[in-house]
């Protein structure tokens, strides 16, 4: 997320070293198709290299990079650590690999999980999960389809998170929650949900004008983007907002 | 020929449902869109499904144009001509499929699986006549259960004959 940066054994591994962009290109690819089974040398290639005619050579050349860039002390003959190879079919042996966006996922898990339960935990988790979080999942690669699915399943997840923390830490930590807020906005400008949870933030430290500026930006954003009010919801929030005097 | 991007639009929709009551109190459920054309990167958000077909008619148009660059005048013409015409059926169905999808999941996934059925039984169709075109049908025909059956039936009556053959040159032998 963020920056596409590679460290290996705790040195970053540098632009020079991938050389060629298509080497780049496949490692990407294989990461985001990481929760598929191991995949075909002609299904990786048709999704990334559609307009290409010289496949096989540029696959061979390609994956030749990332092993080198990978594994530079492997010895000539012996079975590369984290491209794993299987017949024709490919994929990463996730064990061995750090991932930013895989991590996020798994501290969101243990965030949903206690919510209920270990509110305190989730807040940490979440707080975690929300640090790892440095923006669009590989903006490199904003016009090309194969990870277009990928960036949308992670700004939801990022999005949703950036909600749960916000309502948990509402009542303790009012600043905080409209910072989240504000950052759920910056996502997508028409959640209303992060509407919502700043007015009441807002409320909640006596901001009554800021509260209503709130809903105001809402209600022009809404009427903006899709031609529709804001829910009963928010519009009953505005009431008590107003009525609160 | 065309680069293959050239001829590919993905797009990215996103729907989001909202659940709540009116002032009346009645139930209502509003369905709030983002879609986004992958190659161009541009995006447009709907409430209304139309604005979606819209916005992919728009792109697909655009994508057809690109790819008929060198083409004549004439030829322009008749290819947009038909590619609005296959936008128009699709556009008129795929909005109603997200309706009843909505409506009733369950009605919709089995009348996507009759229409997969159908194609299968089509495809089917294409396949036998394709053969039946090569190999005239009383020269060739996949073998049945009946087939196989008849054979067995063979082999055992083959196996019969052989062993009371064998019998009998025993016969012959110790008589000498």
């Amino acid at each position: 997320m963020g920056n596409f940066q590679v460290w290996r054994d705790g040195t970053q591994v540098s632009t020079k070293e991938w050389g060629r962009d298509k080497t780049v290109q496949l490692f990407q690819f294989l990461l985001t198709a990481r929760h598929r089974r191991a995949l075909h040398k002609e299904q990786i290639a048709d999704r990334i290299w559609e307009d290409l005619d010289t496949i096989d050579q540029t696959f061979k050349v390609a994956l030749h990079g990332i092993n080198k860039v990978l594994e530079p002390d492997r010895k000539s003959r012996t079975e590369p650590r984290y491209i794993q190879r299987q017949g024709i079919t490919y994929q990463l042996n996730l064990k061995d690999i750090w991932l930013d966006v895989a991590a996020v996922e798994g501290l969101v898990r243990i965030g949903n999980e206690a919510l209920l339960t270990h509110p305190s935990d989730a807040i940490i988790a979440y707080h975690k999960a929300l640090n790892l979080y440095e923006g669009t999942y590989l903006p490199n690669r904003l016009y090309e389809d194969w990870s277009s699915a990928e960036r949308e399943r992670i700004q939801l997840l990022i999005l949703n998170t950036y909600i749960s923390l916000g309502e948990l830490l509402l009542n303790d930590n009012p600043v905080e929650t409209i910072r989240l807020a504000q950052q759920a906005l910056l996502l997508d400008a028409t959640w209303e949900e992060a509407y919502r949870l700043q007015m009441e933030a807002y409320l909640l430290k006596g901001n009554r004008p800021m509260a209503i500026k709130t809903f105001r930006q809402c209600e022009e954003v809404l009427a903006k983007e899709f031609g529709i009010a804001p829910l009963p919801e928010t519009k009953a929030l505005l009431k008590k907002i107003v009525e609160r005097k | 020929m065309a680069n293959k991007k050239e001829e590919t639009a993905s797009f990215v929709i996103r729907f989001t449902q909202k659940i709540f009551q009116s002032e009346a109190g009645e139930p209502q459920v509003q369905w709030r869109g983002n879609i986004r054309h992958v190659q161009g990167g541009e995006e447009k958000r709907f409430s209304e499904f139309d604005s979606a077909v819209e916005f992919i008619r728009e792109k697909l148009a655009d994508l057809t144009l690109v790819a008929m660059e060198d083409k004549t005048p004439e030829e322009q013409k008749g290819i947009l001509a038909k590619s609005f015409d296959m936008w128009k059926k699709m556009a008129l169905t795929a909005p109603q499929m997200v309706i009843e999808t909505i409506k009733d999941p369950k009605k919709q996934i089995e009348q996507v699986q009759t229409q997969l059925t159908q194609a299968g039984e089509n495809l089917t169709q294409k396949i036998e006549d394709t053969i039946s075109q090569r190999l005239p049908i009383d020269e060739w025909r996949a073998s049945s259960k009946s087939d196989y059956k008849n054979l067995v039936g063979l082999i055992e009556k083959l196996a019969k004959d052989m062993e009371d053959l064998n019998k009998k040159v025993d016969k012959l032998s110790k008589k000498k």
